[in-house]
């Protein structure tokens, strides 16, 4: 892997040669060993890397970019032709923002570990024997995958800017198949030794032996508990919509909701740059430095994300990014929200979940792995899966409890509670198991 | 490139390898990106790498790189070696195998007649602003987007076999948006007919211009719409709207990989088990899917996979009957099958080739004079649907909900006034066993999917579906919650 010096001699080679356009770079390299496996067996086992520089050129309102991941100085010569020619092609953008000055970065820890930038294709594989032992141990099935990644990105351009990040990522995530149901578990960190593989796989197993012979059970309103990856299953669809301008245009479900009390009291969401569980990139591809941000406070929507053109257009900070998004928690366990639940279900893992309208910010989606009848503070029996039509604005303005935090990796990164919330609407059953 | 592809091959052989295989790609793409009257992107990709794949022990590895030189590429396959004998520690029930495929010696260039990377991006980003400004000009419309993809692909493919491939193929994909606003409500509009494996003249004879006004005033139509109703109706879904239920429903149940339970911990497994080839009735008698390998302008016409077999078509549904899943050299032999029909493919160098839903399209009816009015004619109280829209399907793929994009509700044989929010929730064969009308070949359309998700690490995959309009009886409507 080219290190930081390496990497700031081609930046620099690259911006050199931009004489009169606004410039920016960025080079990015990811490393990564990803085993997969299914019925307690590799069944694919992958290595390798790749690194790419993106140069963006403007000049007097246009802009145009090009990418390569070829190196050498003939391709850098091209890439620097390309675009050039691809600015110099296009009509003036009303909307461009020119390449921001140097920032102040927040210095992040925890972000990278040498450990699990240096694990080898035998360590990989030794853990997912851990994991096949375990099911094979009862019998069962499991499926999963863990990767072990270092990326490194860095940012370079014509108005001073220069920024880098290193970062290494450690993930596992397992489903556990019996006869008659299954059960999921995962755990992700920037640190290997932060996973703890045995309790992923333990919580899948257990939730798979437990949901064995579910049985059927009407759709209707619920109260129910889900688990935080649940949680940001559904509260992802929550942060893509945060955008102030579309609220401004009248097409998002916030539209003249800012400084309104939208949610439950106890729902505060943000971006954080002290969690020891998740710390951001400590900055935005577009070179703004992350900050920490209020979205909620108190079930009250204190700001939308602002572009840097519309943030300009309204005279406001302009936002980086919405993700990692985090959810505050109170101190509790899941095990304590279930033991104050009298009938409700809880929710393992949501899947395929997709707008009905976007608006309303009305989504549909299905339980999967693991549903459960509660009843008067105790998980009682297994239930077949069920569909839901329900917003995540319902969900969180019925918060009736929250647990401690997690952090969860589905898509995207959070920090995010177990959630107890009323009448969620289920209008469908699957059969599937 | 045959100098290296030999280089890792002899890695690989040298190791003792039952197979091995490296996979060159290099890929040129273009993006294009309006957001209401601005020029978000125009951006060109060039990136080029190889992937090595190693079967060892009946366990397999794969590794990839960009440096494509002599040190490079026998670390690569180093490391792919050293991944297949690290999966070999946690080993299959029945070793990983290769189903046989005859050597092939082959070059093929798609049809491509007006190369997108040489029309200026000048003229291809005023296509689209124009577009938009079209659109935000109609009254009430608040928002508009369009995008313009090319994608040019070659894959130089070595394998054990003695297998020498350079396939190249162009992919066009247009996108098109209008967002309407009218009081509390908003709805939006999309051009629908999908991508196609073709050059710039696919985005001419799309009409992107021509038609986006009518688009916008669409998404305006559906905002003063009635919501949907609720109730068993019948449904005459358009073939832009089927395309993606195809997909969902037919498409990834009968991939083969999934129903051995490799895809079990996130794109889900399948209702459909091996035994049911031959004996399962899919659909009504009238429903005949085939696998298009041959498809003009598929999105999944790639000539041979990354397998190396050489791509047919192929019968999956006769009369409603399943008669064949799409597999791999690999999954194959697992369930007793003697060769693969052609289903492996990865979406770029640094992937692993997986079990992938090929162009997949539905017959037409076998009476050409029928048209989609006659199937609307014999709709007491039903939805007509065009377009793309919400969609959601269980791990099993079997219960589902869709949406779409534009909505008439049906009454006396007629079409009398536009829905919006129209939802309809159902079980893969009960649906497809309703199905009694179909209209006829001059009916037919072919839609390129562009984004069909799977895999771990994920993959994005394209293929094109295909359909003429199809009538369905009492189907649920409207379980959504409004």
């Amino acid at each position: 892997m080219k290190n930081m010096d390496e990497i700031g001699s081609i930046l620099n080679a690259v911006l050199g040669k931009t004489g009169g356009y606004e410039a920016s770079a960025l080079y990015y390299r990811q490393q990564r060993l990803a085993t997969r496996f299914a019925d307690n067996a590799i069944t694919q086992n992958l290595g390798g890397s790749e690194e790419y520089i993106r140069l963006t050129l403007g000049q007097e309102g246009r802009r145009g970019s090009a990418s390569t991941n070829k190196l050498d100085a003939d391709s850098l010569a091209s890439l620097i032709k390309r675009a050039e020619a691809i600015c110099g092609d296009v009509a003036p953008d009303p909307e461009y923002m020119p390449p921001l000055p140097q920032q102040e970065f927040p210095q992040l820890s925890g972000r990278f570990c040498e450990e699990t930038a240096s694990l080898t294709p035998a360590d990989l594989a030794a853990r997912v024997g851990e994991v096949a032992a375990l099911a094979a141990a009862e019998n069962y099935r499991a499926s999963g995958i863990i990767t072990a990644d270092h990326s490194r990105t860095v940012l370079a351009n014509s108005a001073g800017l220069h920024a880098s990040d290193d970062v290494t990522e450690f993930k596992v995530s397992s489903t556990m198949h019996g006869p008659k149901g299954s059960g999921h578990g995962s755990a992700a960190a920037n640190l290997a030794a932060k996973v703890d593989l045995r309790a992923a796989a333990g919580k899948a197993l257990a939730t798979a032996i437990a949901a064995q012979n579910p049985v059927d059970i009407k759709p209707g309103d619920y109260d129910v508990i889900f688990e935080p990856g649940a949680v940001w299953s559904l509260l992802l669809f929550l942060a893509f919509n945060l955008d102030a301008r579309e609220a401004e245009e009248g097409v998002s479900a916030f539209t003249d909701l800012v400084g309104e009390k939208v949610f439950d009291e106890r729902v505060n969401l943000g971006l954080r740059l002290d969690d020891p569980n998740l710390s951001p990139p400590p900055f935005a591809l577009n070179g703004l430095a992350t900050r920490p941000v209020e979205w909620v406070r108190d079930g009250i929507l204190q700001r939308l994300n602002h572009t840097r053109y519309w943030a300009g257009q309204k005279g406001v900070e302009a936002d980086p990014e919405v993700v990692p998004l985090y959810m505050a928690g109170e101190d509790r366990s899941t095990a304590d929200l279930i033991a104050n639940c009298e009938r409700g279900l809880l929710v393992k893992r949501l899947w395929y979940i997709r707008y009905v309208d976007r608006k309303e910010l009305l989504l549909t989606g299905m339980t999967r792995d693991g549903l459960f009848r509660i009843e008067d503070g105790r998980v009682v029996e297994p239930v077949k899966n069920l569909r839901f039509n329900e917003s995540p604005l319902v969900f969180l303005k019925n918060v009736c409890g929250l647990s401690r935090t997690e952090r969860v990796d589905s898509w995207e990164k959070a920090v995010v509670p177990a959630v107890m919330s009323r009448e969620f609407t289920f209008d469908s059953k699957t059969e599937s198991l | 490139m045959k100098e290296f592809i030999d280089l890792a091959l002899d890695v690989a052989n040298a190791a003792g390898a039952a197979f091995a295989d490296m996979r060159v790609v290099e890929k040129r793409e273009n993006v294009i990106f309006v957001e209401r009257r601005s020029l978000k992107q125009l951006d060109e990709y060039e990136s080029s790498g190889y992937g090595v794949r190693v079967l060892l022990d009946g366990a397999w590895g794969f590794a990839s790189s960009t440096e494509l030189n002599r040190e490079s590429v026998i670390a690569t396959a180093q490391l792919a070696v050293a991944m297949a004998r690290a999966s070999a520690t946690v080993p299959q029930a029945q070793p990983a195998s290769m189903a046989p495929s005859p050597a092939c010696t082959d070059t093929i260039v798609s049809p491509c007649l007006e190369d997108p990377f040489a029309v200026p991006n000048a003229e291809k980003a005023d296509l689209l602003l124009s577009a938009c400004d079209r659109m935000l000009n109609v009254q009430d419309v608040v928002m508009a987007w369009g995008m313009l993809h090319f994608i040019r692909m070659r894959r130089v493919i070595g394998n054990t076999d003695g297998s020498r491939l350079d396939l190249t193929h162009t992919v066009s994909h247009p996108m098109l948006e209008a967002v309407a606003a009218v009081g509390g409500e908003s709805q939006v509009r999309n051009y629908t007919d999908g991508a196609s494996q073709a050059g710039y003249e696919f985005i001419r004879s799309s009409d992107l211009l021509g038609n986006s006004e009518r688009w916008a005033e669409e998404a305006v139509m559906k905002c003063k719409a009635d919501d949907c109703p609720v109730g068993k109706m019948d449904l005459v879904l358009s073939p832009s709207h089927l395309a993606l239920t195809i997909h969902e429903s037919v498409g990834h149940p009968t991939e083969l990989d999934r129903i051995l339970g490799w895809e079990a911990n996130m794109a889900g497994k399948s209702f459909v088990e091996p035994g049911f080839v031959g004996e399962y009735q899919y659909g009504s008698d009238i429903i005949n899917f085939t696998a298009g390998n041959e498809l003009v302008g598929g999105l999944g016409t790639w000539g041979y996979d990354d397998d190396g077999v050489k791509l047919h078509d192929f019968p999956v549904v006769r009369n409603g009957k399943l008669v064949a899943l799409g597999c791999t050299r690999e999954t194959a032999p697992l369930v007793g099958w003697s060769k693969s029909n052609g289903c492996c493919r990865a979406d770029g160098f640094a992937s692993v080739p997986i079990n992938r839903i090929p162009n997949l399209y539905l017959e037409p009816g076998t009476d050409d004079s029928v048209t989609a009015d006659d199937l609307i004619a014999d709709v007491e109280r039903g939805i007509y649907i065009e377009g793309r829209g919400s969609f959601s399907i269980d791990q099993m793929r079997n219960n589902f909900q869709f949406g779409g994009d534009l909505f008439w509700l049906i009454e006396g044989g007629k079409r009398v006034r536009p829905l919006k929010k129209v939802t309809y929730q159902s079980q893969t064969t009960s649906f497809w066993r309703s199905c009694d009308g179909m209209a006829g070949r001059h009916d037919w359309r072919p839609f390129g999917l562009m984004n069909c998700g799977k895999g771990e690490p994920g993959q994005v995959m394209r293929m094109t579906h295909g359909a003429s309009t199809c009538r369905f009886r009492n189907i649920d409507v409207g379980g959504a919650k409004l």
